[in-house]
């Protein structure tokens, strides 16, 4: 009697042990699984993420018809060109805008920029977008518009 | 006894091993393909392809706004081609060492859409004076870029404003007529957005009116009326202004122009049957 009962409690403890070493094992390949697949992140990944964001922004403030009325109305809405990116783009993403005429000069009187400017020359990862605007209801005048922009 | 147990408990620990094994494996494939498009490099290509079309596009609205301002539009029969050949040399100004080579052709001839035909003429149309008017421009670019080795992009890209003149409701309480109109843009789109001033001229039987702007979705028509008074299903645009006495015709002449500045004028006598006790 003594000794059937030893062999079953034995039993019993050893598949609590082949369990536990069970479950390690498979928390073991979630572990795994979870830090190789960790976004890799590297400055030139980085800056054709923000590249995209970029030109998807002044995109979509083109589609919507307020790019060129921002640039072209007189006097320019620098001010609203301003608000329209801070709110389109990510509130780490700092920015720095300005338009050229197409020999070069620079139309904005005004600086077009969230963020601290140190961040610009200190970054390794500065993005740039070019996009060109060709005019405003009846007027045909190309203004370059250059976007930089740096995760703050 | 002993023998047995240990096996059981190497089979479960080998099947926990295979377990871990499938899971790492399909994890793997599952997260390579759905994040494949983030190892793809962004070509800035992508950034001037983008850019150059949504371009081309305002170029068209700006040549037909010019084009429809004129008191005789037939007069500024080039302005499409003029502006389009500058446009032509500034894209490749605007982004050199690209090799971007942008041209262009001019639609001619009648090409169908939006339930009407306009005839091109360099690229534009304009159609006006009757019940249905429009403004339309229209052209095809092709697009190289050779630092990328890109040729042959094509792309088409059109500008359309339409304006209807529907019907007249007259108003037996505060003897009333309203003029509607139901104007479109590309796609179509119904136009939603313009104010009293957008209408620039109003004139019914051959005198300025003042009148009052109203603006709503028509869905919900009146059969009891008589005529009855069908539903236009759009986006209508009213222009209400007093009589004296019920009209038998309306004579009226419209002229309206779009956010973008390009303008259309409809001239139509809206006849007995069409116009709707209220």
């Amino acid at each position: 009697m003594w000794k059937s009962k030893s062999v079953k409690g034995s039993r019993g403890q050893m598949r609590v042990v082949e369990a536990i070493m069970a479950s390690l094992i498979v928390v073991s390949a979630v572990v795994f699984l979870y830090i190789f697949t960790a976004t890799p992140s590297s400055s030139t990944y980085e800056t054709g993420e923000l590249e995209k964001i970029g030109h998807n922004v002044l995109h979509d403030i083109d589609e919507q018809r307020l790019l060129a009325r921002y640039i072209y109305n007189s006097p320019p809405e620098w001010a609203n060109l301003t608000a329209a990116l801070m709110v389109s783009l990510p509130t780490d993403v700092y920015f720095n805008l300005t338009v050229y005429d197409l020999n070069g000069n620079a139309k904005n009187n005004v600086m077009v920029s969230y963020g601290s400017q140190q961040i610009f020359t200190t970054s390794k990862a500065v993005a740039s977008v070019t996009y060109i605007v060709p005019g405003y209801k009846t007027i045909y005048d190309p203004r370059i518009v250059v976007l930089q922009l740096v995760r703050g | 006894m002993k023998i047995v147990r240990a096996k059981k408990g190497q089979f479960i620990v080998i099947a926990a091993l295979m377990l871990s094994i499938m899971i790492i494996s399909i994890s793997t494939v599952i997260y390579g393909t759905v994040t494949y498009f983030r190892h793809e490099r962004w070509e800035e290509y992508v950034t001037i392809l983008d850019s150059v079309k949504t371009g081309s596009s305002y170029m068209l609205e700006i040549s037909l706004a010019k084009y429809s301002q004129a008191q005789n539009p037939t007069q500024n029969q080039t302005i499409l081609r003029d502006n389009l050949n500058q446009w032509v040399r500034d894209v490749r100004k605007a982004y050199p060492g690209f090799g971007v080579d942008l041209s262009y052709s001019l639609a001619t001839g009648i090409r169908s859409g939006y339930g009407v035909s306009p005839n091109y003429n360099m690229g534009l149309n304009y159609t006006w004076n009757r019940k249905v008017s429009y403004s339309a421009a229209n052209a095809t670019f092709d697009m190289n870029i050779a630092s990328v080795g890109l040729t042959g992009y094509s792309f088409s890209t059109h500008t359309f404003l339409k304006m209807n003149i529907a019907d007249a409701l007259w108003y037996t309480t505060g003897n009333q007529v309203g003029v509607r109109l139901v104007i479109e843009a590309e796609g179509p789109t119904p136009v939603t957005n313009l104010q009293k001033g957008n209408f620039l001229v109003f004139r019914v039987d051959g005198a300025d009116k003042a009148f009052t702007l109203y603006r709503y979705y028509d869905s919900r028509g009146h059969p009891v009326k008589s005529p009855t008074y069908p539903a236009l299903n759009a986006y209508v645009f009213e222009l209400r202004y007093s009589a004296g006495s019920r009209p038998t015709s309306v004579n009226v002449v419209v002229s309206v122009r779009d956010s973008r500045g390009i303008q259309v004028t409809g001239a139509y006598s809206i006849p007995a049957s069409l116009i709707i006790d209220y």
